[in-house]
């Protein structure tokens, strides 16, 4: 609950941890992507390294090739990287808690260690063309033949899939008309390189081939790939959701901090020049921005005096797209000639282009006022 | 205070809050001075008028939310918060041991700036006698005080300082105090009000609940939801900052606090009206009648964003536009 008082600073060993990666840092300059490099090579060769230090996974257990430390020490770390402007690491948090939560033993240990490494590379197959927010209407099916699965159907928003080694895949195994739809879907690590699984990148708004298609023509999975029981893959979806919209996510708050840092520059720098509109504007971002700061301090310590994460996270998704889309819209104001230029992603009118899609993904932000009312608020259902 | 103790200070508030929170209609006289005793009984001016002080800023937070909660006349902030934490940082002080002075503001209650030269306004002074004034250079002046002024605030007591009160000087902040009183009373004033505004709200969720229309619970028509969802969010993003800001006060440098207590009051100014104009619009007709309190709560919220500093003068300051001087 939010009525006792909280601690809001970093636990020592916390400010002990960023000291010690600060060090690593300026031992281990960040790399330069190279003139004929694909993104996606690059980003793995920074992975590597990274965990060459022990910088992946450190709410992981050390069994598995994390550091058995908590999800704060991540959090720090994330926030480190994000605040010296580090290339975005893949996230694989939520994945692993999954796996963590969800596999067996022997698939925790066999999949694990390789995903930390970056010796293997994931993708997440959940929506489909048909089932986008609601995500448990999905209609690819695993169907039993003797000890496999032959799985149908089709993908789509599945980031990163033409780089990736395995997918995180849901499907239906029970496909009887009256099994209950929740209880009827399992989870699967489909490694993406097996006979039947089509890959199509997908070309977003800004030009990147971030998202993809996948199309799923009898591709068979063998039973030791499934991951926990039959029918039990709806919670582990949730699971999953949940730790995507979290506000520990801080690498993305303090990207936004940049762009914010960068408008106040321009607000000194031009100050006669903007109106003061604008300036408000400026400074309506710097608020969105430093609140989001406080609550993902406030998220820490609730975690820290032992409250667990649950559907309180659509309030740190809505919180962070008001945040996003505000200080892109406002970015464009103050710098007009984005629009006037071509521009890729990384430049400021690609990145205003992505913050459109922050209301969409990981549940669209109508999705989430709803789990608000029905989970937070316990308002009635309307049936 | 430790857990057990703060927890006790706060549950007497909460049961002086249940007991005189003002349901319909203004009380009379009577009822205002009793409730004016009553919560002088509970002595809770003595939590910051030591140092160190008996309750940290975040435990004054959360008391002054708890104050907010309901319509109320007494005041709480200015009497037992604001002014003994002036003193408290102000230290070896000439205003008398039974003089009980709340804070003055500017006539539209901001906070005097560098170029304030129109009249003072005693604010948040029911049982107050005097009203110190802290300058943009932190020379504190105790002052005396005049007939009522008027505000739509109806609970809220603000009185006029007459232009020819005797004005006696009672010592200097330091720039790093004059931060640290700034940024405690931008989070008291915000935490009030953000009790009003979580009230508010949870009363119309509860209404939601009870209320049928159609043959059914108007909170389970999506159109209510979402109005409901969309005030908790921001009843939790001005919860996040008041109480961050607060803490920042007991653990960070001043300015720290500062920047912290500036978006606290930003975002309750702009978000809690928000926050009343949807608990209104759920509690639809009745909200709109003066019996009913929807309007004291909105009173309070408004006239509150405009307390201390507006949006204007912070937005200024936090886009880098202004200097620091000027806010």
């Amino acid at each position: 609950m939010t009525d006792l008082p909280l601690d809001f600073g970093d636990p020592t060993e916390l400010g002990e941890l960023r000291a010690q990666f600060r060090v690593w840092l300026a031992e281990h300059p960040l790399p330069q992507r190279h003139a004929d490099e694909p993104v996606s090579t690059f980003l793995n060769r920074w992975h590597r390294l990274l965990y060459s230090g022990g910088w992946v996974g450190l709410d992981v257990p050390t069994q598995y090739g994390g550091r058995g430390l908590s999800t704060l020490h991540q959090v720090a770390i994330s926030e480190e990287l994000a605040d010296c402007g580090a290339p975005g690491v893949p996230r694989i948090g939520y994945l692993a808690h999954a796996i963590l939560e969800f596999g067996t033993e022997e698939q925790r240990a066999r999949l694990l260690p390789r995903m930390l490494a970056g010796d293997d590379v994931w993708c997440q197959g959940f929506s489909e063309p048909g089932a986008g927010s609601d995500l448990a209407g999905l209609t690819t099916v695993a169907r039993r033949d003797g000890d496999h699965y032959v799985v149908r159907g089709q993908k789509l928003w599945t980031s990163y899939a033409q780089y990736s080694d395995l997918c995180l895949l849901l499907a239906r195994t029970d496909t009887e008309p009256t099994a209950p739809r929740h209880k009827s879907i399992s989870a699967f690590a489909m490694p993406l390189d097996r006979a039947g699984v089509t890959v199509r990148p997908l070309r977003a708004a800004n030009g990147d081939d971030e998202f993809c298609e996948l199309f799923l023509d009898d591709v068979r999975i063998e039973k030791a790939e499934l991951i926990g029981a039959e029918g039990a893959g709806w919670p582990l979806a949730m699971t999953t959701v949940s730790y995507e919209r979290n506000a520990l996510d801080t690498g993305h708050i303090s990207k936004y901090g940049l762009v914010v840092e960068r408008l106040r520059r321009a607000v000194r720098e031009r100050r006669t020049e903007l109106a003061d509109g604008l300036i408000s504007e400026v400074g309506q971002c710097v608020v969105d921005y430093e609140v989001l700061v406080a609550h993902a301090r406030r998220r820490i310590a609730e975690r820290l005096d032992g409250q667990v994460a649950g559907p309180e996270s659509s309030i740190d998704k809505l919180l962070m797209t008001r945040a996003e889309q505000r200080l892109y819209e406002t970015a464009l104001r103050v710098f007009p000639e984005a629009l006037l230029e071509e521009a890729g992603s990384g430049e400021l009118f690609g990145e205003y282009l992505y913050s459109r899609a922050a209301s969409v993904y990981g549940g669209t932000s109508q999705i989430q006022r709803n789990i608000i009312a029905k989970r937070l608020l316990r308002l009635p259902s309307g049936d | 205070m430790d857990a057990e103790e703060f927890q006790a200070v706060r549950d007497l508030l909460r049961s002086f809050v249940t007991r005189f929170g003002v349901g319909s209609g203004m009380p009379d006289p009577k009822t205002r001075a009793a409730a004016r005793q009553t919560l002088d009984d509970l002595g809770l001016s003595e939590l910051r008028s030591s140092t160190p002080p008996a309750a940290t800023a975040q435990e004054c937070a959360l008391l002054a939310e708890e104050h907010g909660r309901q319509p109320m006349t007494t005041s709480f902030i200015g009497t037992a918060l604001l002014a003994p934490e002036l003193l408290r940082l102000l230290g070896d002080h000439a205003l008398p041991e039974c003089a009980a002075p709340t804070i003055a503001l500017t006539e539209d209650l901001r906070f005097p700036g560098v170029n304030h030269i129109g009249g003072l306004a005693a604010w948040d002074c029911d049982g107050a006698d005097a009203a110190l004034c802290v300058a943009a250079d932190g020379t504190v002046t105790v002052l005396e005080l005049g007939p009522p002024a008027p505000t739509a605030d109806l609970g809220r007591a603000v009185r006029t300082i007459p232009k020819d009160s005797p004005s006696q000087e009672l010592g200097r902040l330091d720039p790093a105090q004059y931060a640290q009183w700034q940024a405690f009373a931008l989070v008291m004033v915000s935490s009030e009000l953000l009790g009003a505004g979580r009230s508010l709200l949870e009363q119309s969720v509860e209404y939601a609940r009870d209320r049928h229309q159609y043959g059914r619970a108007i909170g389970s028509f999506q159109a209510v939801q979402h109005i409901l969802a969309d005030a908790t969010v921001l009843v939790e993003a001005c919860t996040s900052a008041t109480r961050y800001a607060a803490w920042s006060l007991d653990d960070q440098q001043p300015t720290q606090a500062l920047k912290a207590g500036r978006v606290a009051k930003a975002e309750t100014n702009t978000s809690l009206p928000e926050v009343i104009r949807a608990a209104m619009q759920v509690f639809g007709g009745i909200a709109q009648t003066w019996e009913f309190p929807a309007h004291l709560y909105l009173r309070r919220i408004l006239v509150g964003s405009l307390t201390l500093a507006t949006t204007p003068d912070l937005l200024a300051v936090l886009s880098g536009a202004d200097s620091e001087a000027a806010a």
